[in-house]
């Protein structure tokens, strides 16, 4: 008994603690922000502090240090602040946020996204409310980038995180070899929607043997994935969705939609007539790298400008292209990558300055976005930069989607010139989602969306990629609603409904 | 006796069996870092590859500065843990087998709690991280694993007080000696096989630790040899399952090929299996008495 009221007290004594110190810092964090007056103002006569910024790392980092350097000299002037970069390998990503949320770790500036658990972070507080900080320290962010993506990432009335200038919309299609299709002289011209493929495919099958027509890009983005998608608005985890074209706000069941149901059953016409490679399902390969060994003509995948040159790149084929979907802006538009200022941080008005730099200042966005010139690239002479000569990989490899205001970065060679240029129309031309900028909090139905979640990775790859019967949808939907499909679509319609009411949509 | 032949038989097949089935997965291991990527990916792994090729090991010699780094990370801990591991567990099991130990039981139930029992990780980290302020130090990598060992102290306090036998100490004792003396002098020669096995398994612990280094580290300089093994594969795991829009490819353009993954596994390997036939002989005699008569 003695020993039970010890751990008692203990817990109490933490939980008590982490209340206070999560007290303490928003109390800063609100007392800081009516200090000073302009964006200008406040900043050179206060002393000097350093920010830390934890964003999302993929590839080779080893030179940050160096361009944390170049970045300092520069902010030092302009904001008398330093910055440490802190990236974070995508694998350990949720994993050392919520660490570094639930302690008191300097953090000033962090990357955060609806695909990791925005709105549960802003649920519990660790975020900080950026609308009065961006009006008096980063006024000219607002003018970067279209209205609704500015206020696409609002939760409750306030701006949590502000979007990464990039290509927010997605049209869908194939990319596939060139080499093959200018062989056989196949007119791709004709190619108006996904159906229109079969007949590339039967030349392929017919004329190629050895290479699969299709393949998918990755165990996620299934066959039927990548046709359906355009037409909804999967409101992140596709567990009850909203048809684009209704134009309402209804949150449906997926399976229960013809979309879903026509989609698979062409795939699964593909996957008999052995356009889609037979074991597409189970391999572990991305569609890339299946293309690059010369096992498949192309992949569906949901495209930008420059994706051709891109995915050039990656196969080492040169690529060629269809889109069969106009662009589209789904609820995740906005939110899906973001910069938002965390409770830890202890200046506030000083990250969002700094945060302006990002969004304004072309020479720090080009030092984060690219490296140090001369060491990580150098320019060409029509304004395009490559590596420096006798440099075959780069030492620092930042992934530039997720930060700041791309528009104001170098284009890398080998890509169009005017790209930047290019994903500003693509935006403003994709069709925009009625729910976006709503974010679902998944946290009341976490054990509905847990069990869900694994009936579909039982059922999706194998249906959404034809290596199933679509008789089996049935069994999928009923399983689904087993594990309360039902009431995780209810939630959804509730927290959605509530969205549209508190930003009057 | 023929019966007996059979058993023998059967015994005999089934070990085999058990013995393929370690040994296979890592012959593939090696073969496929010897492969060529296109071919990995044409004609699946196999035991004997079309396309040979040393390409992937031409990677990692030319990545070799992040490399050796990382294996001087994880040497370091792994010497400095495993030493100190071993003498901060001696030293508390020693007392707890002695019988004439003022308050024993309670303090063998509190190593014997934190077996069952600890403070989960948010605590933990936020213990270590503001309390002791280890967060990207050499020490974030050591410490948590010395203090999770009491699994270790109970089979040392086993072997101590089951293997020497009591007389010994008493008559070191009216001989003249001083604890510390009964302890480094007669204790520890006669317990090389317990202590041979726990700094094996402490080894093995340091060599294979990746958790620390994922929560505590995020300096890139501070990767440990696994942790940098289990941070590509997570990111490679994580581009197949999500789908963060058309930068994929962009993404995965940066990430190593299969051979690449399959050298960077020998690569971690390696060492220890350099190690562990110096330590097997005590290895299997340790843990027997150590579990067995505890």
């Amino acid at each position: 008994m003695k020993k039970k009221t010890t751990t008692l007290l203990l817990s109490i004594m933490l939980v008590l603690s982490l209340l206070l110190a999560a007290c303490g810092s928003s109390e800063n964090g609100g007392s800081a922000s009516p200090g000073g007056s302009g964006s200008e103002a406040g900043a050179n006569d206060s002393e000097a502090v350093e920010l830390t910024m934890a964003f999302i790392n993929l590839g080779t980092m080893s030179d940050v240090a160096a361009v944390q350097e170049e970045i300092n000299k520069i902010t030092k002037s302009k904001i008398n602040a330093t910055v440490k970069l802190m990236p974070i390998d995508i694998a350990a990503w949720n994993q050392q946020v919520n660490l570094l949320l639930a302690g008191n770790e300097p953090l000033d500036l962090l990357v955060t996204s609806s695909f990791f658990n925005y709105s549960s972070q802003v649920a519990k507080g660790q975020l900080l409310p950026l609308d009065e900080l961006l009006e008096k320290y980063a006024p000219e962010i607002k003018n970067t980038m279209p209205s609704e993506i500015y206020n696409g990432t609002k939760i409750g009335g306030s701006i949590y995180g502000v979007s990464s200038i990039r290509d927010v919309g997605a049209d869908y299609g194939m990319v596939m070899r060139k080499d093959l299709i200018d062989k056989h002289s196949i007119d791709l011209s004709g190619v108006k929607t996904f159906e229109d493929l079969g007949t590339v495919f039967q030349t392929i099958k017919d004329k190629e043997p050895g290479i699969a027509p299709l393949v998918q890009s990755t165990q996620t983005g299934t066959v039927a994935y990548q046709m359906y998608t355009p037409q909804i608005d999967p409101l992140g985890d596709s567990l009850g969705v909203i048809l684009l074209d209704s134009n309402d706000l209804k949150v449906v069941n997926l399976l229960e939609t013809d979309i879903f149901k026509n989609k698979v059953t062409l795939a699964r016409k593909w996957y008999e007539a052995g356009y889609i490679m037979q074991d597409v399902a189970t391999t572990q390969e991305q569609g890339s790298s299946l293309v690059k060994a010369g096992k498949a003509l192309g992949y569906f995948n949901n495209m930008k400008p420059g994706f051709e040159a891109q995915e050039s790149k990656t196969t080492g084929y040169e690529m060629t292209s269809v889109h069969l979907s106009e662009p589209v802006i789904q609820s995740n538009g906005a939110s899906g990558f973001m910069m938002s200022v965390p409770r830890n941080s202890e200046n506030p008005e000083r990250a969002m300055q700094l945060l302006n730099l990002l969004y304004t200042d072309a020479e720090v966005m080009n030092l984060l976005a690219n490296g140090i010139e001369g060491k990580h690239y150098v320019k060409n002479e029509d304004g395009t930069i490559k590596l420096p000569d006798g440099v075959k990989e780069t030492t620092y490899q930042f992934n530039q989607w997720e930060v700041g205001n791309n528009f104001l970065t170098y284009v890398w060679e080998g890509t169009d010139k005017d790209i930047w240029k290019q994903t500003k129309k693509f935006n403003e031309s994709a069709k925009v989602s009625p729910a976006l900028g709503f974010s679902f909090d998944a946290t009341p139905v976490k054990t509905e969306v847990a069990a869900a979640t694994n009936v579909v990775n039982q059922y999706k790859v194998g249906l959404e990629s034809g290596s199933l019967d679509p008789a089996l949808i049935e069994e999928y939907n009923e399983k689904l609603k087993a594990a309360g499909l039902d009431k995780i679509i209810a939630e959804k319609q509730k927290q959605l409904d509530e969205w549209a009411a508190a930003n009057g949509k | 006796m023929k019966t007996n032949h059979m058993n023998q038989y059967a015994v005999h097949a089934i070990l085999i069996l058990l013995t393929a089935a370690c040994v296979f997965p890592f012959l593939l291991l090696i073969t496929s870092s010897l492969t060529q990527e296109q071919a990995i990916v044409r004609d699946g792994y196999s035991l004997l590859p079309k396309a040979w090729s040393i390409e992937a090991y031409e990677y990692l010699w030319n990545k070799s500065t992040s490399l050796v780094k990382a294996y001087g990370i994880t040497v370091t801990i792994t010497i400095v843990g495993t030493t100190v591991g071993l003498l901060i567990s001696a030293l508390l099991a020693y007392p707890l087998s002695r019988g004439d130990m003022p308050l024993r039981g309670t303090l063998s139930f509190i190593v014997f709690f934190t077996l069952l029992f600890n403070g989960g990780l948010v605590p933990t980290y936020l213990v270590f991280t503001e309390v002791f302020d280890m967060k990207n130090t050499l020490l974030a990598l050591i410490i948590p694993g010395l203090l999770t060992n009491g699994f270790f102290i109970l089979l040392i306090r086993s072997f101590f007080s089951t293997s020497i036998p009591v007389p010994i100490i008493e008559s070191a004792y009216i001989d003249g000696a001083t604890e510390f003396k009964i302890f480094y002098q007669i204790v520890i020669p006669l317990s090389l096989p317990i202590l041979a096995t726990i700094g094996l398994m402490l080894t093995i612990g340091y060599w294979n630790d990746w958790f620390n280094g994922l929560i505590y580290v995020t300096e890139p300089e501070l990767y440990s040899i696994q942790n940098l093994l289990n941070r590509m594969l997570s990111n490679i795991q994580f581009l197949q399952q999500t789908n963060i829009g058309g930068n994929n490819s962009t993404a995965a353009a940066g990430l190593p090929m299969n051979s690449v993954r399959m050298a960077m596994a020998v690569a971690g390997i390696l060492p220890i299996l350099c190690v562990y036939p110096f330590f097997q002989k005590y290895f299997v005699k340790g843990l027997t008495i150590g579990a067995v008569k505890g």
